[in-house]
């Protein structure tokens, strides 16, 4: 599903100009990472998608949805968004019911959502634990609960704000597995990271953004390998792109594959 | 982004410049004149001498009204009309309602009384505008108020707007996963658990944490504590504080000498 936006700006009550014109389009199946500085207006942006916040001017479309014209509860069967805090969104007494409240909130039938919920906690490898109290749970398999949660409800398009922070190794690899997943299904995956390397390894498409405005929008290695662009928003292309430049290696690198292809 | 439940106003002024100390004084002083002063108009001059001119004075009057006219004003108003109806003295009756009499003494007393309320409330906005909670507890607290007791103050008017704004994103965050908030009554009452449950735990996380934070700069070490941030306390907020509390004894024996 397509996700359409046109000359969006928004101001927050405060007079805060949050976004001050943003015009993208991500294509179905697109896997975009979205990086910068804080305040740079990522979570204001992809709180559009979903329609948490509604445009000062311009517009969102969500396929053939204006996001103005749908409510969230209505837009949250196109667009599943995974919050920063699994603690704010877990109530359920076990993993299996916290999993089932997204796709029961849609109206699926039944046996779709048992199929659904089952897939979810497969993909998150949850299977084990799904009678288990998420407060009993670490903060990283609780983490691991509001992905499924969300990834339950089947949306086309996944938006996950921070996914890797304050995540171990372990972790971080679950999340990537779960998105480079989500890809083969032909999903659209949308995420906001700070962590760089977490980002050129998972990611094809990078959007860096700076006050509100688009500062770079491209492939992953045409973006990671602007250092001094990037520098402009606080963001640090990832080490082994760094090194690569320095070696004077012709392309840009990304990971340990491409900077040992570059090196042969 | 987390602010405080506070009226804090912040300005430059010599009001401002004040201990707090002197300001809890003043408004002690204030009340306590305008509740035991004999004389039928002190508390009406108190605020036309005192309490509005010091609002100029501490450059917080266009807050100071607008907290008046829709907070106090109303307060007051409503006070004025039960006792004017309801207070059963006098015999010069002005106008009759159904069964009850409006006399011109009951008129007199519910005047006073609802201005002897708008004092007290008016005096406490004021200081309320012009004083730093955090600076009135940390002052307090070197003069020897409890930790915990400032901890308890300050604290809940920390919580408070914190807890709204996790509220917020409790929110956004079912709602992102189709959960109905808009529709009819039933629909939303089913949604509370899912906006109570984590608001609760949450909280509840954080007080624990917040408490170990504390704890680990030694709360409650019974050690006196140095202060990075110094509260100044000149010679005439000492000065202002005698005058004032000789005004209040003054008052208090007038009082008991002529009843």
């Amino acid at each position: 599903m397509k996700i359409e936006i046109k000359d969006l700006r928004f101001t927050y009550p405060t007079g805060l100009d949050a976004l001050r014109g943003i015009s993208l389009s991500i294509e179905a199946g697109e896997q975009v990472a979205i990086v910068g500085q804080n305040g740079a207006g990522k979570t204001t942006l992809v709180r559009h998608f979903n329609g948490l916040l509604q445009p000062t001017l311009g517009s969102v479309m969500i396929g053939d949805w204006d996001t103005k014209k749908y409510s969230v509860a209505k837009l949250a069967s196109r667009v599943g968004y995974v919050f920063q805090n699994p603690d704010e969104q877990l109530f359920s007494k076990d993993v299996g019911a916290e999993v089932k409240f997204g796709p029961r909130n849609l109206g699926y039938s039944k046996e779709k959502i048992d199929g659904l919920v089952t897939r979810a906690l497969a993909l998150t490898e949850l299977s084990d634990k799904t009678e288990t109290n998420p407060y009993d749970l670490s903060p990283t398999w609780r983490k691991m609960v509001a992905l499924a949660s969300v990834i339950a409800m089947d949306t086309p398009i996944v938006i996950f704000d921070e996914p890797t922070t304050g995540q171990d190794a372990a972790n971080v690899a679950r999340i990537a597995h779960v998105i480079a997943e989500l890809r083969r299904e032909g999903k659209t995956v949308i995420t906001i990271t700070h962590d760089i390397d977490f980002c050129a390894e998972n990611f094809e498409r990078v959007i860096a953004l700076a006050n509100g405005q688009v500062l770079l929008d491209g492939a992953a290695a045409d973006v990671l390998g602007q250092e001094e662009i990037l520098a402009q928003t606080y963001v640090d292309p990832p080490q082994l792109t760094r090194l690569g430049k320095r070696l004077g290696l012709k392309e840009t690198v990304r990971n340990q594959e491409e900077f040992l292809n570059a090196l042969s | 982004m987390h602010e405080r439940l506070s009226f804090y106003v912040q300005r430059s002024s010599a009001i401002h410049d004040l201990n707090p100390l002197t300001k809890v004084i003043l408004t002690l002083a204030l009340i306590l004149i305008a509740f035991t002063s004999p004389w039928y108009w002190t508390p009406h001059l108190l605020v036309l001498i005192a309490i509005i001119p010091l609002s100029f004075l501490g450059r917080v009057a266009p807050e100071f009204f607008k907290t008046a006219i829709r907070l106090i004003l109303p307060a007051a108003g409503f006070l004025f009309l039960m006792q004017a109806f309801f207070q059963p003295v006098g015999e010069s009756v002005i106008f009759k309602f159904y069964f009850l009499d409006v006399t011109q003494e009951s008129l007199m007393f519910a005047f006073r009384s609802s201005m002897r309320v708008f004092v007290m409330v008016s005096a406490f906005t004021f200081m309320l505008l012009t004083t730093h909670p955090s600076e009135l507890m940390s002052d307090l607290t070197r003069r020897g108020l409890p930790g915990q007791f400032a901890y308890v103050i300050i604290s809940t008017l920390q919580i408070l707007p914190q807890m709204q704004a996790k509220a917020q994103t409790i929110i956004s965050a079912q709602r992102s996963r189709g959960l109905d908030t808009e529709s009819s009554f039933l629909k939303r009452a089913g949604s509370v658990v899912p906006l109570v449950g984590p608001l609760v735990f949450g909280s509840l996380a954080e007080v624990e944490e917040r408490a170990i934070a504390i704890e680990a700069r030694g709360f409650t070490s019974k050690k006196i504590k140095t202060s990075l941030h110094e509260i100044a306390d000149s010679n005439s907020d000492k000065i202002i504080r005698w005058v004032l509390t000789i005004l209040v004894i003054i008052s208090i024996a007038l009082k008991i000498w002529l009843s």
